[in-house]
C-alpha cells in the first residue's frame, strides 16, 4: 500500500475509540487482536464461507481488530487486494488442485505463510472449513510456528465411505492441537465432535448470520401465479436430483405454477433435460450463476423457498429467503431443524413424496391465507442472526484462545501421537519435525529481522481508520497489486 | 512550471547574437535552432525567419540573445543586448550568457509586459538542455516501447512532450541547408553538414536510380502481366501453386521487387526503411544463392558429391545395418518407451534421400525408401515387438499398404529418367536466391516422400473412424447420446436390442484397435518426421525473407538513427546557476528494432500449440499440411 | 546536497543510498550494491573447475577441461553484462521527466526515461515476490486516453529491491519534487 506520509498512524492505542467513524461500535475493546483468516475460498468465489469470512472480518475492524484475509489467487487476481474499510487480502499464487481448493504438500506454502504471518504481525490465526487444504496448512504452519489458532468448520460429513473416513483422520490430526474450534449450528459440533474425537469443552457454536438489510421483502414484485425459487449451486451435496424429480410432478398438479431456479453447477443438464421432457420452458427459468447481490432480487419474485440438500450444517439461503419474506420449505437435514422456528419453515424427509407434500402444504396455506405477511416474517428474523452478534461472539473464543498456551514442540508430538492413532501420530509427528526444521531454515535464511513489518490499514494503528492527515485520499482500490 | 531552453551543442562557442527558435507554450520550453551572429539589420532576420517559416511550417522567432564574453571589453555589449528586447518582442525574452573564465552559465527569462501588471518584469526558474543538433535532426523517434498496447493513443500524443522537439529540430532542416560560407545578408551559427559535394558517387546513384527503377519496374510489369495471363487460370494450375512452396516463394519476391523498384516515393521514413530491408534482404539472398551455385559448380563438386552419394544409398550392404535397429526402434516406440532414437535415425535415412535429390540422384535412393518401407510393411505383418496383432486384419492392412508401395516404385521408375533432368535445370534457380533454392528442396522432399504421407491419411482415417464409433458407443453404455442440435450430451434411453448390437460392435472395435493403432503409430512418426524437416527448412527461409538486415545494420553503425527516446545526464552544476542537462539518445534495443522492422513473411504456418497438436495426434484428426499447405498431389 | 546513506535490500544485503539534490527540482537517488566480491569468483571457478577435474579424471577426455575454462569465462562475461546490476538511479526532474538508469557490472548502461506528462503519480506498491512479500516503489502511467486511469506500473530499483525504509526516503522526496510541479504546473 501506499505510505501516507506524516507519523499519522503512529498514534498511541488509546486514540482508538475517539478515531472509529461511526458511533454504533463504539464498545472500546481493551486488547485487540491481530487475526489471519485463511481459506481457500473467499471473493470472487461465491458461497456461504466465503461471505461468513468476508462479513465477520468486517465486523472485526469495526470493532477495532486488525484483520487480514489469506486465500489462493483466482485466475489473474493475486497479489495483494485491499477491500472494504481496508481488509487486506493476499491472493495466494498456490496451484488450485481440486474444487478450487488447493493442492498439498504440507510445506510448500510454508515460506509465503510464515512471511505473511512475520510481516502483518499475526497473534490468531483463524481457519476456515475443513474442504479447504489451505485452511489446514496455515494451521499446521502456525501451530509451528507457535501462533494461537482457532478452526471454523461450515461443513458435515459422513463416516461410512472412504473418503470421508479420510478427511475425518486429517481433520483429526489436524484439530487435535488446534486451541478453539467454532461450528455453526449444534448438529454440526456433535458431528465435528465425534469425527475429529475432540472434546466437547473446547468447541463452541456460533451460528452464521445474515444482513437483514440486505434481503428485505418487496411484495409488489411478486408474479401473481405462485413461485417457487431455489437458489442453490447445482451440485449433488445440494440435492438437484430431488428437484428433477419435484418440478414434473408438481406443475402437472398446479396450472399455475412457476419454477425460478438460480445457481450454476454440473447438475443443470439434467434439469434442462426435465424442462425439455415435459415442455415447461415457460414455466420453469433456469438463471444460471447469481451475483451475491442478485440474490435478493431474485428471491422477492417468489412465494415459496425450496431448500433440497441432502447434508448442510447451517443453510444461510433458508434464512436469506425467510428474511425477504418466503415460505420456506426446506430438507430435514443437519443443522436446519435448529435454524428457523417451526413456523416460519416446513420440514420434509430429503424424498421426493415428502417434499411434494411440504410443498402442496405450503401452497394450500398460501392460497387459503394463513401464512403472516412478508413484512411480518421478516421483522421476526432480523432479530435471528446478526454478523454483530457473531463478531462479538467470536471475539470471547479470541480472548478465551489468547488464554491459553500453546502447545511446545515435545507437548505437540505427544498429543499428536496420543491422539491420533499410532501409525498416523507418528507420521504426523514426524511431519511437523520435518516442518519444525525447515522453519528453522527459512529463519536462518530470512532472519525475522529483515522482513519489513506491513503497514497496518485496519486495527489500533491501521492507517484507514484514522483521519488521513493529506485532505486528497487517494482510493486505495486504484493501487495496482502486481504480482511478478 | 519550469522554462525549458534546449540549446544545439554546436552553438556554444558561437559568437554573441540573437537566438532564433521555436517557442512551445505547452511545455514552457524554447527549442534554440540557431544564432544569428552581429551585425544584422532587423528587417533582414525577419525576412528570413518568414521564408523558413514559409517553407519548414515552424513558427520561427527570435526567442532572445545570447552573450559570449570572450574578452573582458564586451561589457557594454551586455546593455545593448538587453535592448534588443525592444525590436523582437517576444514572450518571456530569454537571456544567455557564457562567461568567459568559467565553465558556468548564466540564464534569464524575463517577462516584460505582463498583462495586468505593466512594466514589471518577473523571472522564471530556467533548465538548460544542450542537445546535438546532427542527431537529434537524423534520428527517427520511435513511439515509447513503454506503453506497447495503446497504439491509437501514440497517434494522438505524437506532438506531445519530447516529440514536439524532435520535430521542431526535423522540420525546420530548411535552416540548416544554408551555408555558413554564404554571403547571405544574415550570418547564422548551426549544425553544418560536411557538404553536398563530398560524395560524388552517391549523387550520380541518386541520379541513376530513377531510370534504373522506371526500367526495371517496366520488366517486372511484363513478368508480372505474364503471371496473370489466362493460361495460369486453367483448374489444376493455381491449385498446385498454392502448394507449392516454390510458387510461394517466387510470388513473394516478386511482390518485393515491383515494391522495392515502384517509381512511387516511399511517403514515411517507415516505408523507406521497408524498401531498404527488402532490398538488402533480396541482395543477400541472391548473393548467397550465387555462393551456393558456384560452390556446386566449382571443380565439379556436383559430380563428386552424386558419386560419393550413389554408392552409399546402394550400397545394399548397408540396408541391414540401418534396418535392424530401426526395427529395434520402431519396437521400443510401440511401447511408448521412446521416441528419440527412432527419429534420429529416420533422420539419417531422409538425409540419404534429401541429398541426391538435389543433385540429380532421386532414382537411386527412392526406391531404397520405398524397399525399406516395404521391409518395415512385412516386420509390422508378422508380430511387431512381439504384439500379438488380429492376424486378418494385419494382413489386409499391410497388403493394402505395400500394394500402394508397388505403385510408387513403378511411377518413379517411369518418372525418373524425366526427374533427373528437370532437376539438374531447377538446381540452377540457386541464382535467384538461397530462399528459391531452399524451397524448391522443400518440395522435392514432399515429392518424394508422398507414399508416407498417402499412408498417414490412410492410417489417420483409419483410426479416427475407430475412435469415433469407440467414444459413441461408450456414451450408449452410460445411457447418454451426442445431441447434434444442441452441440451437448443428452441422456437417452436404448432398447435391449440396441444394448446388444452397441456392445457386440464395442467389442469388435476395442479388439481391433491395437492394430490400427500400431499402423497409424508408425506413420505418423514417420510423417512427423518429414514434416519437422519441412518445418525446419520454411524456418530458414522465413528467417532470411523477414530479417530487417538493413536496420540492424543501421543500429549497429548509427545508433542515433533509431531512437526509442531520450536519456539526460546532469551537468557539473554550482549553487544559483541555472541546472544544465544533456540529452543524449537512447538508441532503440535490437530486439525492438527486429519486432518493428520486420518484413512480413510468406509462409502460412499452421497455428497449433503444442496442446492441441497432442489432442489431434491423439484422436486421429490430420495435421499440418491439410488445410493450409499442402503435399503434391499431383 | 549530497548525502549516502546504508540500507539493506529484502534478503538482508547491504545497499548505499546516494541522495544527491541538484536543485529544488531536481533529485538523483542511486543505490547500488556491493561489487561483485574475489571470493565468490574464486569459489565458484574452483567449483567448476574441480568438478571439471573429476569428470576428466573419469573419462580421460582434455576436451572437458578446455569447455570448462570456456564454460567459466563465458559464464562470467555474460553474467557481468547481462545479469549482475552495480547501480541503479531514479533522475527525477521537475516538468522535465523520470529517468531510470541500471548500470551494469560491465558498463553497460540501460536507460528508461518517461516525461512527465505521461507519470501519473510514484507510489509504494506491495507485491508477492517468489517466496516473498515485498515492498516496492512504482511509477503510475497514465492512459493516454483516460488520464484518470492507470495503463502500467513501472517499478523502479527492480534488482536492488531495497526496504521499505528507504523506500520511504526516496518517495518522500519524489513527492515534494511532484507537489512543486503540481503547484507550478495549475499557476498560469
Amino acid at each position: 500500500m501506499a505510505y501516507r506520509g506524516g507519523g499519522g498512524h503512529v498514534k498511541p492505542p488509546s486514540a482508538l475509540c475517539s478515531s472509529v467513524n461511526s458511533g454504533k461500535f463504539s464498545t472500546c475493546t481493551a486488547l485487540s487482536h491481530n487475526i489471519c483468516m485463511v481459506s481457500d475460498f473467499f471473493y470472487p468465489n461465491m458461497g456461504g464461507v466465503e461471505s461468513h469470512i468476508y462479513q465477520l472480518s468486517q465486523c472485526l475492524i469495526q470493532r477495532g481488530h486488525k484483520v487480514i484475509i489469506v486465500t489462493h489467487a483466482y485466475r489473474d487476481r493475486k497479489g495483494i487486494r485491499y477491500l472494504t474499510n481496508g481488509l487486506k487480502v493476499y491472493y495466494l499464487p498456490l496451484k488450485v488442485m481440486y474444487n478450487q481448493s488447493t493442492a498439498t504438500t504440507l510445506f510448500h506454502s510454508l515460506p509465503l505463510l510464515r512471511y505473511i504471518f512475520v510481516r502483518e504481525r499475526v497473534t490468531i490465526v483463524h481457519s476456515h472449513s475443513s474442504f479447504s487444504s489451505m485452511a489446514h496448512d496455515a494451521l499446521f504452519h502456525a501451530k509451528t510456528m507457535g501462533l494461537h489458532t482457532v478452526f471454523t468448520d461450515h461443513s458435515l460429513f459422513g463416516f461410512a465411505d472412504v473418503s470421508s473416513v479420510l478427511t475425518n483422520k486429517l481433520l483429526t490430526v489436524s484439530l487435535c492441537d488446534t486451541n478453539h474450534i467454532i461450528c455453526v449450528s449444534y448438529t454440526s459440533k456433535e458431528n465435528t465432535v465425534l469425527r475429529a474425537a475432540l472434546k466437547p469443552e473446547i468447541v463452541s457454536v456460533i451460528p452464521n448470520a445474515v444482513d437483514p438489510t440486505d434481503f428485505t421483502p418487496d411484495p409488489f414484485r411478486r408474479h401473481d401465479s405462485i413461485t417457487i425459487v431455489v437458489v442453490s449451486r447445482l451440485v449433488y451435496r445440494k440435492g438437484t436430483d430431488l428437484l428433477c424429480g419435484i418440478i414434473p410432478e408438481l406443475c402437472q398438479k398446479y396450472q399455475n405454477l412457476n419454477f425460478i431456479i438460480g445457481g450454476e453447477g454440473p447438475k443443470r443438464i439434467i434439469l434442462e433435460e426435465v424442462r425439455e421432457r415435459y415442455q415447461l420452458h415457460d414455466r420453469v427459468r433456469l438463471l444460471g450463476a447469481l451475483e451475491h447481490k442478485d440474490v435478493r432480487d431474485v428471491l422477492v419474485q417468489g412465494h415459496i423457498f425450496l431448500n433440497t440438500s441432502l447434508t448442510e450444517a447451517f443453510c444461510m439461503a433458508i434464512v436469506e429467503a425467510a428474511s425477504c419474506g418466503l415460505q420456506v420449505v426446506s430438507t430435514k437435514v443437519g443443522g436446519i431443524p435448529e435454524v428457523l422456528p417451526e413456523s416460519l419453515i416446513v420440514l420434509c424427509e430429503p424424498s421426493v413424496k415428502s417434499l411434494c407434500e411440504g410443498l402442496e402444504k405450503a401452497i394450500f396455506q398460501l392460497k387459503s391465507g394463513t401464512l403472516p405477511t412478508p413484512e411480518n416474517i421478516h421483522n421476526i428474523v432480523k432479530t435471528f442472526y446478526t454478523w454483530k452478534n457473531v463478531a462479538r461472539r467470536t471475539e470471547k473464543v479470541y480472548e478465551l484462545v489468547l488464554k491459553e498456551d500453546v502447545l511446545s514442540v515435545d507437548k505437540r508430538l505427544d498429543r499428536l501421537i496420543s491422539h491420533c492413532g499410532s501409525v498416523t501420530g507418528h507420521i504426523f509427528a514426524l511431519l511437523a519435525v520435518l516442518n519444525y526444521l525447515f522453519l528453522i531454515v527459512l529463519r536462518w535464511i530470512t532472519p525475522d529481522s529483515v522482513i519489513d513489518v506491513a503497514i497496518d490499514a485496519t486495527g489500533p494503528r491501521g492507517a484507514w481508520t484514522h483521519h488521513c492527515p493529506h485532505s486528497e485520499k487517494r482510493g486505495e482500490n486504484e493501487k495496482v497489486s502486481k504480482t511478478r | 512550471m519550469v522554462l525549458k531552453a534546449f540549446f544545439p551543442t554546436c552553438c556554444t562557442s558561437a559568437d554573441s547574437g540573437l537566438l532564433v527558435g521555436r517557442w512551445v507554450p505547452e511545455q514552457s520550453s524554447a527549442v534554440v535552432l540557431a544564432v544569428v551572429h552581429f551585425p544584422f539589420i532587423p528587417i533582414q532576420v525577419k525576412e528570413l525567419l518568414a521564408q523558413v517559416q514559409q517553407a519548414s511550417r515552424v513558427s520561427l522567432a527570435v526567442l532572445g540573445t545570447w552573450c559570449h564574453r570572450q574578452q573582458e571589453s564586451e561589457e557594454s555589449l551586455g546593455h545593448f543586448l538587453e535592448g534588443l528586447g525592444a525590436i523582437f518582442s517576444h514572450e518571456p525574452w530569454l537571456q544567455l550568457c557564457r562567461e568567459r573564465g568559467s565553465k558556468f552559465w548564466s540564464c534569464k527569462a524575463t517577462h516584460q509586459q505582463r498583462p495586468g501588471t505593466p512594466g514589471v518584469s518577473s523571472e522564471d526558474h530556467v533548465m538548460l538542455i544542450f542537445y546535438d543538433q546532427r542527431k537529434v535532426l537524423l534520428s527517427h523517434l520511435h513511439s515509447p516501447t513503454v506503453l506497447p498496447d495503446c497504439q491509437a493513443g501514440d497517434a494522438t500524443a505524437s506532438a506531445e512532450g519530447l516529440a514536439a522537439i524532435f520535430d521542431t529540430v526535423s522540420r525546420s532542416e530548411v535552416l540548416f541547408c544554408k551555408n555558413q560560407f554564404d554571403e547571405g545578408p544574415v550570418r547564422l551559427s548551426h549544425w553544418q553538414s560536411e557538404g553536398v559535394e563530398a560524395s560524388i558517387l552517391v549523387e550520380l546513384a541518386k541520379q541513376a536510380s530513377g531510370p534504373v527503377c522506371l526500367l526495371v519496374a517496366c520488366l517486372l510489369s511484363l513478368v508480372s502481366a505474364s503471371g496473370s495471363c489466362r493460361l495460369w487460370k486453367l483448374w489444376p494450375l493455381p491449385f498446385i501453386a498454392s502448394k507449392l512452396s516454390t510458387c510461394e516463394q517466387l510470388r513473394h519476391r516478386l511482390e518485393h521487387l515491383t515494391l522495392v523498384f515502384s517509381t512511387q516515393k516511399a511517403q514515411s521514413p517507415a516505408q523507406l526503411m521497408r524498401k531498404a530491408n527488402m532490398l538488402v534482404s533480396m541482395l543477400l539472398d541472391v548473393a548467397l544463392g550465387l555462393t551456393l551455385l558456384s560452390w556446386l559448380h566449382s571443380s565439379n563438386r556436383i559430380g563428386q558429391l552424386a558419386n560419393a552419394l550413389i554408392p552409399m544409398a546402394d550400397a545394399t550392404g548397408l540396408w541391414p545395418f540401418v534396418s535392424a535397429p530401426a526395427r529395434a526402434c520402431v519396437h521400443w516406440a510401440c511401447l511408448g518407451l521412446e521416441l528419440v532414437p527412432l527419429s534420429s535415425l529416420l533422420v539419417l535415412m531422409l538425409i540419404l534421400t534429401a541429398h541426391p535429390s538435389n543433385n540429380n540422384n532421386t532414382t537411386a535412393a527412392s526406391p531404397h525408401v520405398a524397399e525399406e518401407l516395404q521391409h518395415l510393411l512385412q516386420w509390422l505383418m508378422g508380430a511387431p515387438a512381439g504384439l500379438k496383432m488380429n492376424r486378418a486384419l494385419d494382413q489386409v492392412l499391410g497388403r493394402f499398404f505395400l500394394y500402394h508401395i508397388h505403385l510408387w516404385i513403378s511411377y518413379i521408375h517411369l518418372m525418373s529418367p524425366f526427374i533427373e533432368r528437370i532437376l539438374w535445370h531447377v538446381g540452377l534457380s540457386a541464382c535467384l536466391g538461397l530462399t528459391v533454392a531452399l524451397s524448391i528442396l522443400s518440395d522435392i522432399l514432399a515429392l518424394l516422400t508422398f507414399h508416407i504421407y498417402c499412408f498417414y491419411v490412410y492410417g489417420a482415417r483409419l483410426y479416427c473412424l475407430k475412435i469415433c464409433g469407440l467414444s459413441s458407443l461408450w456414451r450408449l453404455f452410460r445411457g447418454k447420446k451426442w445431441n447434434v442440435l444442441r452441440q451437448r450430451v443428452d441422456s437417452c434411453s436404448y432398447d435391449l436390442d440396441q444394448l446388444f448390437i452397441g456392445t457386440l460392435l464395442f467389442t469388435i472395435l476395442v479388439f481391433l484397435l491395437p492394430t490400427t493403432a500400431l499402423y497409424y503409430l508408425v506413420f505418423t512418426l514417420l510423417r512427423l518426421l518429414v514434416v519437422t524437416v519441412q518445418g525446419l527448412i520454411h524456418l530458414l527461409v522465413d528467417l532470411i525473407n523477414s530479417l530487417p538486415l538493413y536496420s540492424l545494420g543501421l543500429r549497429l553503425c548509427r545508433p542515433y538513427r533509431l531512437a526509442a527516446g531520450v536519456k539526460f545526464h546532469v551537468l557539473e552544476h554550482e549553487a544559483g546557476r541555472p541546472l544544465r542537462l544533456l540529452m543524449q539518445i537512447n538508441p532503440l534495443p535490437y530486439s525492438s528494432v527486429v519486432h518493428t522492422y520486420r518484413l512480413p513473411s510468406s509462409g502460412c504456418h499452421p497455428k497449433h500449440s503444442w496442446g492441441s497438436l497432442c489432442r489431434k495426434l491423439f484422436f486421429g484428426e490430420l495435421i499440418y499440411p491439410w488445410k493450409q499447405r499442402g503435399d503434391k498431389q499431383d | 546536497m549530497e548525502d549516502k546513506r546504508i540500507f539493506s535490500d529484502i534478503c538482508g544485503g547491504r545497499l548505499a543510498l546516494q541522495c544527491r539534490s541538484y536543485s529544488p527540482f531536481c533529485r538523483e537517488f542511486c543505490v547500488s550494491c556491493p561489487r561483485l566480491s574475489l571470493r565468490s569468483l574464486t569459489a565458484v571457478t574452483c567449483t567448476v573447475w574441480l568438478a571439471a577435474y573429476g569428470l576428466f579424471a573419469l573419462c580421460e577426455n582434455s576436451m572437458i577441461l578446455s569447455a570448462a575454462i570456456f564454460i567459466t569465462l563465458l559464464g562470467l562475461l555474460g553474467y557481468l553484462h547481462f545479469v549482475k546490476i552495480d547501480q541503479e538511479t531514479l533522475l527525477i526532474i521537475d516538468s522535465l521527466g523520470i529517468q531510470m538508469t541500471s548500470s551494469y557490472a560491465s558498463g553497460k548502461e540501460n536507460t528508461t526515461f518517461i516525461e512527465m506528462g505521461k507519470v501519473k503519480d510514484i507510489v509504494i506498491n506491495e507485491a508477492i515476490y517468489m517466496q516473498k512479500v515485498i515492498y516496492y516503489l512504482c511509477i503510475l502511467l497514465k492512459d493516454p486516453l483516460e488520464p484518470h486511469n492507470i495503463s502500467q506500473v513501472v517499478p523502479v530499483f527492480q534488482s536492488a529491491k531495497p526496504r521499505l525504509d528507504c523506500l520511504i526516503e526516496v518517495y518522500k522526496s519524489c513527492q515534494e519534487v511532484l507537489a512543486h510541479q503540481k503547484a507550478t504546473s495549475t499557476r498560469p
